[in-house]
């Protein structure tokens, strides 16, 4: 119905919920309860850091869909630049993908502090990784806050695909910072360079649930957000026809 | 368990935030679609 | 109602009103200033300015290796260091005010004092990073950090008996 450029909502986007992320949900809401009794209870404690090394499996695990989430936002955004496939639709994507990303980044950073605190001995220190990775946070919400700028959504969409494709090669710089320089954080668990998995085995199957109800989780945010972007984006285009239509009815009493 | 004020804090500030922000998105966007017409709703 | 008194294309007549949804033009979108995403910028853009500043004179290099003292530039003794080595097993004595321990890396030995006790999972034969000065051959350290390593393994107590029953010497098994 609606064939407008700047509202390419199809028809199919009814309301922020549908048959199948109500199934997600139900899916992430089974798989939260799974994470926090393997996480809490089930799985080992740690030889050198005993039982603190549970807050992992909601550190790492957020750290990992941020990533992600900002990379999802770098290729929505190439999707909007490309002409072929320029669609408001990878926008909202993006901004949608971006505002979960700094989520999960947040929870990272909060869940890394509180288990610095009980392992370092320190909630925070300005090491490689901890520095990179504050300046990919402030980063992202500079980025929602360009979104936030105004003029016509087009405009928005452009300003943010390109500050999003920028963005995006900070991530390589925060994940190898601790290869690059000396830092207090540990080297990567799992996706290091020349790290071989060294975990063990209940350990490490908790902290892959923790990636994928994160990873549910991040698919159900995102959906329900561009939804909601869409829908915020049909209310900005519909602030003129709801003047012309007070309008209107103004004018409809002063002629009877 | 040891630390265990830590530990659980983190899992509660974790699925707290991603709750808190689930609600959020869906009462926004009931308070949006109610002031989107409905001549301009695709799905009405 | 006739159409004669509209004057303005917003519509035809109530009686045949356009419902359909228009093409909307830039001009027609919201123009208000949006103040809360400029001050945001404005404070992101500050907080980036300190992490980069962070970067430069913290980060890069955070700390220096025991073996490195004097050796590297940036670690000259003198001035304030981090410092990073593993504590010598047995070598942690604590008298209630003060913590001492002799802290190793690649074959060279420093002496640390700390005033309190270190926090975290401090212990013997872990990495440590101890920020302090060097004087007189002691490291006087103020702060202690426990740099854990990425190995887990399960706490399990037939481990830590066979490790107990293996590593007597004096040196780490690592």
């Amino acid at each position: 119905m609606n064939t407008s450029s700047s509202l390419d909502a199809s028809p199919r986007d009814r309301v922020t919920g549908t048959p199948f992320t109500r199934g997600l949900g139900i899916l992430v809401l089974v798989g939260m309860v799974l994470l926090i009794v393997l996480g809490l209870f089930v799985s080992p404690a740690d030889v050198n850091q005993g039982e603190s090394v549970r807050i992992m499996y909601a550190h790492v695990p957020g750290a990992w869909l941020a990533y992600l989430a900002f990379i999802v936002t770098a290729v929505s955004s190439a999707a909007y630049l490309w002409n072929r496939t320029r669609s408001l639709t990878w926008d909202r994507i993006a901004g949608a993908s971006a505002e979960v990303g700094v989520l999960f980044m947040g929870i990272s950073l909060i869940t890394g502090s509180l288990w610095g605190r009980i392992t370092w001995g320190t909630y925070w220190t300005w090491d490689a990784r901890l520095t990179t990775t504050a300046f990919l946070f402030v980063t992202y919400i500079g980025y929602l806050a360009v979104r936030g700028l105004g003029g016509t959504h087009q405009q928005r969409a452009r300003r943010s695909a390109v500050l999003a494709l920028l963005a995006v090669l900070e991530i390589p710089l925060v994940h190898f910072s601790v290869e690059l320089w000396n830092t207090l954080h540990q080297e990567a668990s799992v996706a290091g360079r020349g790290t071989n998995v060294d975990m063990d085995g209940l350990m490490l199957f908790t902290l892959f649930l923790g990636v994928v109800v994160f990873t549910l989780m991040y698919v159900w945010l995102v959906l329900h957000r561009q939804r909601s972007l869409a829908l915020d984006d049909m209310l900005d285009d519909s602030g003129l026809d709801n003047a012309l239509t007070a309008r209107r009815a103004e004018a409809e009493r002063m002629t009877h | 368990m040891d630390n265990a004020g830590f530990i659980i804090t983190s899992y509660v500030i974790t699925f707290g935030a991603v709750g808190a922000y689930a609600i959020g998105i869906i009462r926004r966007s009931r308070k949006s679609s109610r002031d989107v017409p409905r001549d301009q709703r695709p799905w009405s | 109602m006739n159409q004669d008194f509209n004057d303005d294309n917003i519509g035809t007549s109530a009686d045949s009103l356009d419902l359909s949804p228009r093409a909307v033009t830039p001009r027609q979108q919201r123009k208000r200033r949006p103040w809360p995403a400029i001050i945001v910028l404005v404070l992101v853009v500050a907080a980036g300015g300190i992490v980069l500043t962070k970067f430069l004179t913290s980060a890069i290099d955070y700390y220096c290796n025991v073996n490195e003292i004097g050796a590297k530039s940036g670690c000259e003794a003198g001035h304030r260091l981090r410092v990073q080595g593993v504590v010598d097993k047995g070598s942690v004595e604590n008298d209630g005010v003060t913590t001492k321990f002799d802290m190793s890396f690649g074959g060279v030995t420093i002496p640390v004092t700390y005033d309190g006790e270190p926090g975290g999972i401090f212990k013997e034969c872990i990495p440590v990073v101890v920020h302090g000065i060097l004087t007189d051959g002691v490291f006087m350290g103020d702060r202690v950090e426990v740099k854990h390593s990425n190995d887990y393994k399960a706490d399990n107590p037939d481990r830590m008996k066979n490790e107990g029953s293996t590593s007597e010497g004096t040196a780490c098994s690592q």
